[in-house]
């Protein structure tokens, strides 16, 4: 039985890398560093704040002075008008324009008024208001982040949970109805070889892609594994219960095309609401009904949080339960020789 | 015309199937069949698109499930899968290969499942001409190259009872002259065939028994002097 599986699992890989679906796995991980890598140098991190102001206006004197002492929060630069303003605002070049209002007062020209921008803006403006007029101390004597790390580190759990969903959704049920389509499964079934051991070595190519791209993320991108073996004991838990679920999937379908679609109709709707939970309350109460949030969550707490395996027993047990009975209902499928 | 063929039957049993049948819907499949097939008998299996043909040599070739029956080889039974598909290879019309893989890759693939010596892939290769192609990609090949090989793989534990269903469909004169030679060599190894076939030439120069489905019933089974007099040949032909 270990040999024919083990027989099958080559086998599997070799088609992996022969029908080049093995280069999804590669790719992912790269899109993802590369990506991140180009979003950090555009600044997701601390910078000044770039305003401008009208050359020809009048500015209250101790809100200019203010901004000019306040060097490192922001940096000032004088534009000839409004109009040239809103060109440098809409090319990135400023982040903010400040118009001169009635009394001792500014207006601030921004480009989204929900922006990072003209938060950092508002509030820098409101320090210094603060000190200028030497009032209490600011209510908030310092920020703890809940989740440690910049963009790239945030980011971490849902490329994961987008590479776990990828093989699961994508890629096993492709080859599994591949294999269907072209009669090759109706041929190997033709050998003493059971059909569990089919199914087995499916499981075990597609949790072995999983790992592929999880570990090329991490080692491409630097990142940490956190706590490595509930890590580990999670990858293994989402990677046994997506395969399944795509195993499934895969049976459902008797062409190749077929099983893509379905593949990508499971796939956006697992993947956006648990890897979107957290920008949105309407999502946050959604997702936790998707198995895909089961395997977030907890993979976002190990790896940002500093969280166990114990802190998430029942996600773990959920997902190698459901996993299960994908497999069960797989097996089922194939003794019935389904749509083969 | 279902006809009882004991006079026929050889003295050793190879292939027993008993009321086996299959029914997809009302109008398709294939209705409780029973018949013997002995030692060293190549059996056309004839009849229009849709009589129960394919079904009959897919369930025995374990492609799919039977509703009722029973079917088996040398005593060992259907149902038993993982050891009756050691003594019953099955060739299906189109080649289900691995493409992308060499002829060679193949047939190791295949005799590692079937836990047959490498050995087996010599012999095969050296039997069926295909030495000089091991290397090849099946992809490359030609259908009537395709076929041989698709012939070879199914031959590699040397199982006792062969289908063939439909073995020569969309090869050219030549490629169809081949398969005729393999299907002779493969039947002067004292081994049961049964094929497949629409072509009265095919039947006529390969056959030693003919048995004719209509609508899921076998109608005639019968030798083929008997089968070209027989109201089943006129009503299928002419």
């Amino acid at each position: 039985m270990i040999r024919n599986i083990f027989c099958l699992i080559l086998n599997d890989l070799a088609i992996a890398f022969k029908n080049r679906s093995v280069f999804l796995v590669i790719f992912i991980p790269l899109f993802a560093v590369l990506s991140l890598k180009l979003v950090d140098q555009t600044g997701t991190n601390f910078r000044p704040m770039r305003v401008g102001i009208i050359q020809n206006q009048t500015y209250p004197a101790a809100i200019i002075n203010s901004i000019k002492s306040a060097d490192g929060i922001f940096v000032l630069s004088e534009i000839s008008d409004v109009e040239k303003g809103k060109v440098l605002l809409k090319e990135r070049k400023l982040d903010g324009v400040l118009i001169n209002s009635k009394s001792k007062r500014v207006e601030l020209l921004v480009l989204k008024k929900e922006s990072f921008q003209a938060l950092a803006i508002v509030s820098g403006l409101t320090g210094l208001q603060r000190i200028a007029e030497v009032k209490s101390p600011n209510w908030v004597s310092g920020i703890t982040p809940l989740y440690e790390g910049g963009m790239p580190e945030q980011s971490l759990p849902t490329w994961v949970l987008m590479s776990v969903l990828l093989v699961g959704f994508i890629m096993i049920p492709a080859q599994v109805a591949e294999e269907k389509e072209k009669k090759l499964l109706l041929g190997l079934l033709q050998t003493p070889m059971r059909g569990i051991e089919w199914l087995f070595s499916k499981l075990v190519l597609g949790m072995i892609l999983t790992f592929i791209a999880v570990m090329l993320l991490h080692l491409l991108g630097g990142f940490g594994f956190g706590n490595v073996l509930s890590y580990i004991l999670f990858l293994m838990a989402g990677s046994f219960c997506f395969s399944s679920f795509g195993i499934f999937l895969g049976f459902l379908c008797s062409t190749q095309a077929s099983a893509r679609t379905l593949g990508v109709i499971f796939y956006l709707p697992f993947l956006f609401p648990s890897a979107l939970s957290e920008f949105s309350r309407k999502l946050s109460s959604i997702a936790p009904v998707l198995p895909s949030y089961q395997f977030f969550g907890p993979v976002r707490s190990i790896l940002l949080e500093g969280g166990g395996l114990s802190d998430f027993f029942f996600e773990w047990g959920y997902l190698f339960l459901l996993g299960a009975v994908a497999y069960f209902l797989s097996n089922q499928l194939m003794k019935k020789r389904w749509l083969m | 015309m279902a006809v009882s063929h004991s006079e026929i039957t050889g003295p050793i049993v190879h292939l027993e199937v008993n009321e086996l049948s299959k029914l997809y819907d009302e109008r398709r499949g294939l209705l409780p069949t029973t018949f013997r097939a002995s030692k060293g008998e190549l059996i056309a299996i004839v009849g229009h698109n849709g009589a129960g043909k394919s079904t009959l040599l897919k369930m025995l070739g374990s492609w799919i499930l039977p509703d009722s029956g029973r079917a088996s080889v040398d005593g060992i039974d259907l149902g038993n899968r993982t050891a009756f598909v050691k003594k019953v290879g099955f060739v299906p019309e189109t080649p289900n290969l691995f493409e992308f893989f060499s002829v060679e890759y193949n047939f190791k693939l295949f005799s590692r499942l079937f836990q047959v010596p490498l050995s087996r892939i010599e012999e095969i290769l050296k039997e069926f001409d295909l030495l000089s192609y091991r290397k090849n990609k099946v992809q490359v090949l030609s259908k009537g190259l395709k076929q041989r090989v698709n012939i070879g793989r199914s031959l590699l534990p040397d199982p006792q009872v062969i289908l063939f269903d439909e073995p020569t469909l969309g090869l050219d004169f030549e490629m169809t002259r081949e398969v005729y030679r393999l299907l002779k060599s493969i039947h002067a190894s004292e081994k049961t065939v049964l094929f497949t076939s629409h072509r009265p030439e095919e039947i006529k120069t390969l056959a030693t028994r003919i048995m004719v489905l209509h609508k899921g019933s076998m109608v005639f089974d019968g030798t083929p002097d008997e089968y070209f007099k027989s109201k089943a040949y006129k009503d299928l032909y002419l």
